[in-house]
């Protein structure tokens, strides 16, 4: 049966299962909060995923075989009291909730596919250091969303993911790793999601060349689709990062065009993979070219506003949540929106860009700085309307939940804390 | 695409080599010259003695119009490459390795491996185009495709790339007073030139719009990684050979009858000739046996000529690298070379207690006594057994070449694989 058809049938049947058993629960008082099996990407975005998964029952006595069902329906549904057939339009619907089934294994998936490309065991270790499914996944999440909101649109409801889509899901996480093995060799970093990165562990050779083989088998990946379209869309990518990567060098480009490179070098380095990541995916469905350039842009917009709420944090998380020390990109010398915006108030921020906060106390007047202006008011600002921009589109296709996920994840990005 | 035929030519073990390069030599050895002499082709009838490297290559530049190298002005017009250009500036007086890549890939020597794209041209040229090609597609006055221009700055940059980025420092166990800033800032602009040339040769594959294509040349991406992973290594991940394990201890070797798939590597390590074949077609022999075999595929040409195509690339590069490894030892002694070339692998295989010398440059291969070891291979026969290597691979490429129509294209590679003979 059509995945999509399946599920939203099932929906319905446990949402009447579930409005009797949810009352049994209730009445037992057994609010624990879930746990997900496994490592799930869920916590990462604490906030919004608690206030969903705090209304789910779990349930360790009674109902094992509808436990995994009901926990996902929970897990669709703000409230189950009502007792009342789903009702997406005012719901939070849980992205990842919703594509569980589609997510799971994801990891292991890219792990085997360059375990497959090697025989080689220290370039299987580096390679797949950071395919530990502790990350996000946060652009498979996006593609698979995506893919199968765009199928919904086009084919309506018997419409199911294709295998290609979930393999493009695959790639954008490898040639994101691919880049960010990479990164950490330019950036000398020490920790990486909450472990230390590759470049402290192994040779900066061997870490070079490992990133070059993830790029290959993910090139190897996107030929087998067979499509010439598709892969010159995911090359575009690979050329966007590096691009990206040499604006971030820095030329000293005047003050009025530094926004304009600024936001320049964010689409490349970052909202590029989005953006042509989930246009692969709609030419796989099929997709009339309207419907791919709003794919498109839809995540084009998604990735700016994804880069810049990452800038805005660079400056308010603790080092301990983040993963990653703060400050760090004034630490790296880069000047981020927030940066960018309190130049406004404070010119003296100016030469410290050009210089790129080396002297002796630039790091700490210039973070003291940005807080005193309202620079990280208006890096929120501007990633909100990107946001905006993202989820009017998502509105643009066909109603059904993938589409609904599609404007929560611009909220997901917005509001997240790390 | 079925290889059987090169896992039987590669699959040796120095015993069986000897054997069989012995018999090579006696049939091709005394004649290698002359064939070269009796193919009649204006290029060779004007000298009779062997034409000499440089000469091979110029000749060979002409027939396939102009110079192969990507170092051309497009690319010197190139933002990103104005980029580097400017910032290795910076290097200079700083001891990075990145300014001896970059000046070798300026300065055309015998060494440099800009030859690549200009092999993978003349076998296109040779083996010719099918009818079908509509007119557009071709570059009449060199006799190539445009794409296949196109797979030979492909292969050059890959090619490049790698050797950008195997250029890199490890910063992790030096730590010189002064130098990190230099050398972290010389890797990361290798790390992005290499990142750059690879990008750009993502697009220029895609733009091919043959997804089989993409697929051969990336997996000859991913060959090339795996290479550096290869055996042991020192600090700076400098190869060094593996200990020689004694015959009985040796696991059977398997076919390597693959292409997409990774080379396997069952009975690779302690059977240093064979170890010297993995290490050298992931290396080098995979880029150019699946760009020659890539390029056959664009003219339209059938699976069993593109294997062909692979084996003489895969072929040549091995030949090359014998006649490398062999040139440490054609002059004055050198300060150091190379640990993991053919006449040393030879030399441990006879002599397994040499490794001792190996093992002192564990930690970096400047602490190995160099002298000990060349005057162990200059009296051991490492020597003669490498160029009986480099004669059968030599041997094996020429075959594919006679399959090959007699055209100036054809001379010129012949030539070109005459000139590297010892």
């Amino acid at each position: 049966m059509a995945c999509l058809s399946s599920s939203r049938l099932c929906a319905r049947v446990q949402d009447k299962l579930m409005c009797q058993f949810g009352q049994k629960v209730r009445r037992q008082t057994l609010f624990v909060k879930l746990k997900p099996p496994g490592p799930s990407p869920l916590r990462i975005f604490g906030k919004t995923c608690q206030r969903v998964t705090t209304c789910g029952p779990a349930c360790g006595t009674s109902g094992t075989t509808v436990t995994g069902a009901v926990r996902r329906l929970a897990s669709s549904m703000q409230s189950t009291s009502t007792g009342s057939l789903p009702d997406y339009g005012t719901q939070i619907v849980d992205p990842y909730r919703l594509l569980e089934d589609d997510l799971n294994g994801i990891y292991e998936d890219i792990r085997s596919e360059l375990e497959r490309n090697t025989n080689q065991p220290e370039l299987n270790t580096i390679a797949t250091y950071y395919f530990d499914g502790q990350g996000k996944a946060l652009r498979p999440m996006v593609a698979i969303l995506t893919a199968k909101a765009i199928n919904y649109h086009v084919y309506g409801e018997n419409s199911a993911l294709l295998p290609s889509q979930r393999q493009v899901a695959m790639i954008s996480e490898m040639i994101h790793s691919a880049s960010l093995i990479h990164d950490d060799v330019i950036d000398q970093s020490d920790f990486r999601r909450g472990k230390p990165s590759v470049n402290v562990l192994w040779n900066h050779k061997k870490v070079a060349m490992a990133g070059d083989f993830i790029l290959a088998v993910a090139s190897m990946m996107i030929a087998r689709l067979r499509s010439d379209e598709v892969t010159l869309v995911l090359s575009q990518v690979v050329t966007d990062l590096v691009q990206g990567e040499f604006m971030q060098l820095g030329s000293k480009e005047t003050e009025n065009e530094r926004f304009a490179h600024y936001l320049t070098k964010t689409y490349r380095k970052t909202a590029s993979l989005f953006a042509n990541s989930v246009k692969a995916v709609a030419l796989l469905s099929g997709a009339d070219e309207t419907t791919c350039e709003l794919a498109f842009q839809y995540g084009r917009n998604l990735g700016l506003s994804f880069q810049l709420v990452d800038d805005l944090l660079d400056f308010v998380s603790s080092a301990h949540g983040m993963g990653k020390p703060t400050a760090a990109d004034l630490r790296l010398g880069l000047a981020t929106a927030p940066v960018l915006f309190a130049c406004e108030k404070y010119p003296e921020l100016n030469p410290m860009i050009m210089r790129r906060f080396q002297d002796a106390g630039d790091v700490e007047k210039a973070f003291e700085l940005v807080h005193k202006s309202r620079g990280l008011e208006q890096t929120r600002f501007l990633a909100r309307k990107h946001g905006l921009e993202a989820a009017r589109l998502a509105s643009e296709l066909a109603d059904s939940p993938y589409q609904k996920a599609l404007v929560v994840t611009t909220d997901l990005v917005l509001n997240r804390i790390k | 695409m079925s290889l059987s035929r090169l896992g039987g030519a590669l699959k040796f073990d120095s015993v069986k080599v000897s054997q069989c390069s012995a018999l090579v030599a006696k049939l091709w050895g005394p004649c290698i010259r002359e064939v070269n002499t009796s193919s009649s082709n204006r290029a060779v009838a004007q000298h009779n003695s062997k034409p000499d490297w440089n000469r091979a290559v110029s000749e060979a530049e002409k027939i396939v119009g102009y110079p192969t190298s990507f170092l051309s002005l497009r690319w010197v017009l190139s933002d990103e490459i104005a980029n580097v250009a400017l910032h290795l500036r910076k290097l200079v007086g700083s001891n990075h390795p990145l300014l001896k890549t970059a000046k070798n890939l300026i300065y055309n020597g015998k060494n440099n491996m800009q030859a690549w794209g200009l092999i993978v041209l003349l076998v296109s040229k040779a083996a010719g185009h099918s009818p079908e090609i509509p007119d557009m597609e071709q570059d009449k006055a060199a006799g190539v495709l445009h794409s296949q221009r196109a797979l030979a700055e492909v292969t050059e940059m890959i090619r490049t790339s790698h050797l950008v980025h195997k250029g890199l420092v490890n910063m992790n166990t030096r730590l010189g007073p002064g130098e990190p800033d230099d050398m972290m800032f010389g890797n990361k602009i290798a790390l992005l030139s290499g990142d750059y040339l690879l990008a750009n040769s993502c697009t220029e594959l895609a733009n091919l719009r043959n997804q089989e294509l993409v697929e051969l040349m990336s997996s000859a991406v991913r060959d090339l990684a795996e290479a550096e992973f290869l055996g042991e290594r020192d600090e700076q991940n400098n190869p060094l050979p593996s200990r020689p394990l004694p015959h009985h201890q040796r696991e059977e070797a398997s076919e390597w009858d693959c292409v997409l798939s990774p080379l396997p590597m069952a009975g690779v390590s302690g059977c240093m000739g064979r170890e010297w074949s993995a290490r050298h077609v992931l290396a080098a022999g995979a880029l150019l046996g699946k760009s020659c075999s890539a390029a056959l595929k664009l003219a339209g040409h059938g699976q069993g000529l593109q294997t062909q195509g692979y084996l003489f690339g895969c072929h040549l590069a091995l030949a090359w690298q014998a006649f490398l490894d062999l040139e440490a030892f054609s002059g004055p002694e050198p300060a150091c070379f190379s640990l993991v070339g053919a006449p040393l692998a030879f030399t441990l295989e006879e002599r397994p207690e040499l490794y001792r010398y190996i093992e002192a440059g564990r930690r970096s291969v400047h602490d190995v006594d160099y002298h000990a070891l060349y005057q162990a291979v200059l009296e051991g026969t490492g020597i003669e057994q490498t160029k009986h290597l480099q004669n059968e691979h030599v041997t094996r490429a020429r075959e594919v070449l006679d399959s090959f129509p007699n055209c100036d294209a054809r001379t010129a590679l012949t030539n070109i694989i005459v000139a590297m003979l010892p």
